[in-house]
């Protein structure tokens, strides 16, 4: 008998393993857009650990840690580059501000790209660089 | 189901003196269904032997390949009843977006490096994607999922008649993770090993083998223990042997990995190692409560 917990899809494992191993902060969506994971690097900017937070719904991590656009107001949840890799299936680029768990806000140029398969989407990946930081140096 | 181990060996054929006990074929693995019909779990070098052992030809045959790797298909056009007109072979196989599977086996069964093309074959043969949904081969109910290795690749679960066998023949779950840890939903291959009658995976390096061979897509006894007991699975076989471990050497693997399952509080006759030619009956409900 196997067992009802879902396996995630290897895509989503080896990405998983891949961000786990990166000083980049990294974002992991699955293909319904759940945040199913965020790297050390990118707990360390939210101000809060992926265990402590666990998966969150696609229409709730959007409002979590409020990302901003440059003109100070909150970016619509479809705008934002996760979504847009999710749910369109191309890439997305965005200059973003964050806002962590104890207020401290951070500009970030955030990426995403969607993670394409022969079997369809599986689910997007951000990645998050702190806004002006040199070349390989972000971390 | 009836499970007969026709080649155990990894990456490629290692026939020898120092070889004879685990054998030197590589992956092929006979199932023989409770209905009597026959599925063949990759097409190694073994798959020669199968195809001479089989008394008659089967009217249909259905080959599971894992990946295209060549220690898993390279015995093909050595297969006898692809040469009998009147057999229907049917090949699964993992989808790619780069082209067909066929196309994808026909780099192989062509010239230069076959004397014989895919069309040529004299069976009635057809290549079949694994759809990502469980399907039914006769009996048996098949699933077929990715796991971590390089290039496409699958494993295999398949239960009849109350049992099951899970085949991940080169599977390295551990790249980047502790499966020690790891949530289950997060480990390669796990759902399809959970619980099975047998397991059939790779156990292809020594623990001092494997930071040298970090990412070639197979496991050391270390990460086949873990999933093993993560999996929960009733016995596990190590499979893939790799090509430079003797007889000796392999028993002595066989021992250390008999005895850390034990001091870990698995079951004695819990975990082996695979042996070519060896056959197992996997036990049905029915007969585990006799």
């Amino acid at each position: 008998m196997v067992s009802s917990v879902t396996q995630k899809p290897l895509e989503l494992i080896l990405a998983r393993n891949l961000m786990s191993a990166l000083s980049t902060p990294a974002f992991l969506v699955d293909e319904g857009g759940v945040l199913v994971f965020y790297n050390e690097a990118a707990g360390a900017l939210l101000g809060k650990r992926f265990e402590e937070l666990g998966t969150v719904g696609p229409d709730q991590w959007g409002s979590l840690f409020g990302p901003f656009g440059e003109d100070g107001e909150p970016i619509p949840y479809d705008e934002l580059p996760l979504v847009v890799a999710v749910r369109n299936g191309r890439p997305a680029h965005a200059d973003l501000e964050i806002s962590s768990a104890d207020g401290t806000r951070h500009q970030v140029e955030a990426s995403a790209f969607p993670i394409l398969t022969a079997h369809g989407s599986r689910g997007a990946i951000a990645v998050f660089w702190p806004a002006g930081a040199e070349n390989g140096r972000a971390a | 189901m009836k499970v007969k181990l026709w080649g155990t060996r990894g990456s490629i054929p290692s026939p020898g003196p120092e070889t004879i006990r685990y054998g030197g074929n590589t992956s092929c693995v006979g199932v023989t269904l409770s209905d009597g019909s026959m599925l063949a779990l990759d097409a190694g070098t073994g798959i020669r032997n199968l195809g001479l052992a089989l008394a008659a030809e089967p009217a249909r045959l259905h080959i599971l390949l894992t990946h295209l790797h060549l220690d898993h298909i390279q015995g093909l056009v050595f297969f006898a009843p692809a040469f009998q007109p009147q057999t229907e072979i049917v090949i699964w196989g993992p989808a790619s977006p780069e082209t067909s599977l066929r196309d994808r086996i026909a780099r192989y069964i062509s010239a230069p490096l076959s004397p014989v093309e895919v069309r040529e074959l004299p069976c009635d043969v057809s290549f079949r994607h694994c759809p990502q949904a469980e399907w039914e081969i006769g009996p048996a109910r098949i699933r077929a999922a990715s796991v971590a290795h390089r290039g496409p690749t699958l494993g295999y679960r398949i239960d009849d008649a109350g049992s099951s066998l899970a085949y991940i023949p080169d599977h390295e779950p551990a790249l980047g993770a502790d499966l020690d840890t790891l949530e289950e939903e997060w480990i390669s291959g796990l759902e399809l090993a959970r619980e099975a009658t047998l397991l059939l995976h790779d156990g292809q390096y020594t623990d001092a083998e494997y930071p040298d061979h970090l990412g070639w897509g197979h496991s050391s006894l270390s990460h086949a223990i873990s999933f093993a007991r993560r999996a929960a699975a009733k016995r596990t076989l190590l499979f893939h042997h790799d090509p430079m471990h003797t007889d000796a050497q392999l028993d002595e693997l066989g021992h250390e990995a008999r005895r850390r399952w034990q001091e870990l509080g698995g079951e004695p006759g819990g975990i082996d190692l695979a042996e070519e030619r060896a056959e197992h009956e996997l036990p049905t409900p029915a007969a585990v409560a006799s």
